[in-house]
């Protein structure tokens, strides 16, 4: 608790295309058959989440996750409440909105977390991911910290607030002369803007933690249950953006085109064995033998 | 600042659950620390759960403390209302009903999986235990106690996941192979006469094939004991209780008997899986893929192999539902099917299917679901004497208590007694603030003391033993032979038995015990009685019984590359016999030498008592589906 008044949170999430195998599909040009595809909770938007439940597990912040897109876009809204136990769930979503690039989605995102409890000065946190997996381009969260005038922590892998002298206390991975597992600890005031790292990994290491980590988890399996009470949809108006600032007329790039990276020849030669065949085995033995005798030293 | 709480409790199984529920229920905070990914996954039992109405004193039982609408919320297999011991030998059984002795003072005794059970009563006492400040902490497992040196009450434990705590009381109630006994040398570790070894199988059964086979409703349940020459000499016997649709097949044998004359675990279930009464009773139809004809196209192949998987499974479900009265109104209520003749021809038209299309082949087999093995104590050799240290309070398992007397098998309901009188010793002490040895040690070993259970690991009922004598009156006598003449004819006599018993009380049960339970007693016997009065029961098939590995294959690990268990001497004979007595061939013999691959271990303990053995790190280890 800041004084009186609560620790408010923001995460800002994505709908993505559910790129694991099995689920993706693709039109015969290469481009994404986005009809065929699933779309989920995108994978950095989830480690965004988490990081963001450990505040609520460790100083019980109140969540807000905002995302902007389709109606549809509230089953992302649904997985990040349970994954992080979200207060409340808001979807930014008007036509107004479509075909935005990041900068275009920066200012929807910055009005929505206007909307949020407390407003933008009562904010204290806002999380994001590192990238989207089906744009890459990973500046909707830097463009979004510098509309809100909150200073950015990229690349965190883990972070604790002192609540008394509003700081965060923050680990970042980056590289450094060729290493790139260099990790950097900094502080800064809050609020602050932090882009979760995909190593991100909570750690709750006392009985305490673990005992709110229970009670949390299991309330953000109900509320998600329930998800659409904890649900507010704001369009374009109700958000009092400038429509010169966002969708297409507020987008300044756009993607012209996404090529495949061509795959490179394998060397390996694969041989099948068949396993009810004892000469197979034998064989196979053999080879193993010859490899390890080669890599082992006695 | 470092954590404190008023109790805490180390282990998740049936009876620190009870503790933390009990605590609760008093209105007391109380944490529970679990190592598996959540309690229940790494409990085993036989199992059945009684609850019991002693004669003399009370006992606390499931109803006590989870209340009185245990039997309707809570999710037990069957009641089990037939109670049967079987005397074997080769083809031939003879059968004495003991519905009698189970009934024994009892409300009940149920059949349970103990996955499920215990899943439920964390539910139960997990929530109770937060509204006070407590709850369940899984996947931590605690390394070490130690105590404050100034104040001798507080308890510091340190665990291999998270900060040090401190808890003014505690609750040991992690299991037979207890830590919390080692790391405090509140006990010695178990020895082998002291405990037995159970290995137990739970086989797939459609719920009313069961029903008619065992001759039991939907609302009771049959419990089979076996004893004669499918314990391969040894001191024990198997049993077939009926679960609600699987059956809970094991054996358990004194761990001495299997020292001195080492079998492998598994060919003792697998003799009495081959026992023509147990293959019968756990027979079903199975579903034989045909092979491929590997001539044909990879595509080909592959079409048909993933075809005939999803057709077996289909057939399989549908049909294990259709057998369920339960299961054809789920079905009929999802919409897929007007009524349970339309599921039929569905079984019947995807099994013709296969036969026609895929030359699958329906054939007479038996399907096993999960292996499992635990170490049980001997309550009557091993129940601590001073349950207590410190002010640590042991309950259960880890206080060796349970109650083993011939067909009379009680472990989870002495755990739950024992639970919550350590419960409300805690409790009393946190009402005064006093956690000494004195106060709080003592005033729970008192309870113990006052509980009929540990009378009952003490000495014998006559009651008891007139029932088991009533139930084996067609026993001709001169097959029990001259050794036990004279004790028969004292106790078969109402007046001379109170006498005879009272007799045998003074010169002890551990004096008694060795002539009880004996060779002759779990063999010789049994085998002469089946031998001579014996009825013949066939088999018209031949159970094809997993191979270890492919029963370890079945079970769900969380690998850890550390092993939990360290050999100590490679070469002693102890640790030779564990190549034999591991029930999951962890231990091998290289050049005298005995190696551990510890992999496949399903943490029964049956090394422990010459190993450095340790339950593995938070989260690690084996998970039972069932338990």
């Amino acid at each position: 608790m800041i004084g009186m008044r609560s620790l408010n949170v923001a995460v800002i999430v994505k709908l993505e295309p559910d790129f694991s195998e099995g689920n993706v599909s693709y039109n015969a040009d290469g481009t994404l058959n986005r009809a065929e595809t699933k779309s989920i909770l995108g994978p950095h938007s989830a480690i965004a989440s988490l990081a963001a439940f450990y505040s609520k597990v460790r100083y019980g912040a109140r969540i807000t996750v905002g995302t902007m897109g389709p109606p549809i876009a509230d089953a992302a809204l649904q997985q990040a409440q349970m994954l992080c136990d979200a207060d409340e769930l808001h979807l930014y979503s008007d036509r107004l909105f479509a075909g935005a690039d990041t900068l275009a989605t920066a200012e929807t995102l910055k009005a929505g977390i206007s909307k949020m409890q407390g407003g933008i000065e009562g904010m204290d946190l806002v999380f994001s991911g590192h990238r989207a997996s089906d744009g890459e381009t990973g500046q909707t969260g830097p463009q979004t910290a510098w509309k809100l005038g909150f200073p950015f922590l990229g690349n965190v892998i883990d972070y604790n607030l002192d609540l008394e002298r509003r700081t965060i206390r923050a680990k970042r991975l980056i590289s450094l002369q060729g290493f790139y597992d260099i990790v950097e600890e900094i502080e800064a005031p809050l609020p602050a803007f932090v882009s979760v790292d995909p190593s991100y990994q909570p750690n709750f290491n006392t009985v305490s933690q673990r005992l709110a980590l229970g009670r949390y988890r299991k309330e953000a399996a109900e509320r998600s249950s329930n998800y659409k009470q904890y649900l507010k949809v704001f369009n374009a108006q109700q958000m009092g953006v400038d429509p010169k600032l966002v969708g297409l007329p507020g987008s300044p790039t756009i993607v012209y085109k996404v090529e495949k990276i061509p795959k490179a020849k394998a060397s390996r030669k694969s041989e099948v064995i068949d396993g009810a065949n004892p000469e197979h085995i034998r064989l196979a033995a053999a080879k193993i033998h010859e490899i390890l005798s080669g890599a082992v030293v006695k | 600042m470092v954590e404190r709480f008023d109790a805490v409790i180390i282990g998740g199984g049936s009876a620190g659950l009870a503790a933390l529920k009990q605590l609760a229920n008093q209105g007391k905070q109380a944490v529970l620390i679990e190592a598996g990914t959540s309690p229940g996954t790494k409990n085993v039992s036989g199992g059945i759960l009684y609850s019991k109405k002693p004669k003399d004193g009370k006992v606390y039982n499931v109803e006590d403390v989870y209340g009185q609408d245990f039997l309707s919320d809570a999710p037990f297999e069957r009641m089990i209302t037939k109670y049967m011991l079987h005397a074997t030998s080769k083809d031939k059984i003879f059968s004495i009903d003991l519905t009698a002795a189970h009934h024994y003072q009892a409300n009940y005794g149920c059949s349970v999986l103990m996955n499920k059970l215990n899943s439920w009563f964390a539910k139960e006492a997990g929530q109770s235990a937060e509204k006070q400040g407590g709850g369940i902490v899984s996947g931590v497992h605690v390394r070490s106690i130690g105590w404050k040196s100034n104040e001798e009450s507080i308890a510091i434990i340190e665990t291999d996941e998270l900060e040090p705590f401190e808890a003014k009381a505690v609750i040991a109630a992690d299991g037979v192979n207890s830590e919390v006994a080692e790391l405090t040398q509140a006990r010695d570790k178990f020895s082998p006469h002291q405990l037995y070894q159970g290995v137990k199988v739970i086989v797939k059964l459609p719920e009313q094939i069961m029903e008619e086979r065992f001759g039991i409703e939907y609302d009771s349940g049959a419990a089979h004991l076996f004893a004669g020459d499918v314990t391969l000499n040894h001191i024990g016997g198997g049993f077939v209780y009926t679960n609600r649709d699987s059956l809970s097949a094991g054996v358990v044998y004194h761990y001495d008997s299997l020292m001195r004359n080492p079998s492998e675990p598994h060919t003792l279930v697998d003799t009495l899986l081959q026992n023509p009464m147990v293959s019968e009773f756990i027979k079903d139809e199975v579903a034989v893929k045909q092979e491929i004809d590997k001539n044909l196209p990879k595509e080909e192949q592959l079409r048909i192999q993933f075809a005939v998987s999803k057709l077996i499974k289909t057939w399989g479900e549908l049909r294990h539902a259709y057998y369920s009265a339960n299961g054809r109104k789920g079905l009929i209520e999802s919409g897929k099917y007007k009524s349970d003749e339309d599921i039929r021809a569905r079984v019947e038209s995807i099994k013709q299917e296969l036969e026609s299309k895929y030359s699958t082949r329906f054939v007479t087999d038996y399907v096993e679901l999960e292996y499992s093995a635990k170490i049980i104590p001997d309550g009557k050799r091993c129940a601590m004497r001073q349950p207590y240290y410190k002010n640590i309070l042991f309950v259960g398992d880890a206080a060796g208590r349970g109650i083993f007397i011939g067909p009379r098998i009680e472990g989870i309901n002495v755990g739950i007694d024992d639970a919550a009188r350590a419960a409300e010793s805690v409790a009393r002490a946190i009402d005064r603030n006093v956690f000494s040895e004195d106060y709080l040690g003592q005033y729970y070993s008192q309870s113990l003391e006052a509980s009929p259970y540990t009378k009952d690991m003490r000495e014998i009922d006559k009651d008891y033993l007139k029932i088991f004598l009533d139930a084996a009156k067609e026993v001709p006598r001169d097959i029990i032979g001259q050794r036990y003449g004279m004790v028969l004819k004292l106790m078969s006599s109402g007046t001379l038995r109170g006498l005879a018993i009272g007799f045998a009380n003074i010169l002890g049960f551990e004096r008694l015990l060795p002539l009880v339970e004996s060779e002759e007693t779990y063999v010789q016997v049994p085998i002469e009685l089946a031998d001579r009065l014996g009825k013949q029961v066939t088999s018209t098939y031949n159970p094809s019984i997993p191979t270890v590995a492919q029963r370890i294959a079945k079970l769900k690990y969380n690998d850890d590359r550390i092993s939990h268990i360290k050999v100590l001497d490679p070469q002693s004979d102890f640790m030779k016999k564990m190549v034999k007595l591991c029930p999951t061939n962890c231990y091998s013999l290289e050049d005298q030498s005995v190696v551990l691959q510890h992999e496949a271990c399903v943490e029964c303990g049956t090394c422990a008592k010459e190993t450095d053995w340790h339950h593995p790190r938070g989260e690690m280890g084996v998970s039972y589906q069932y338990g």
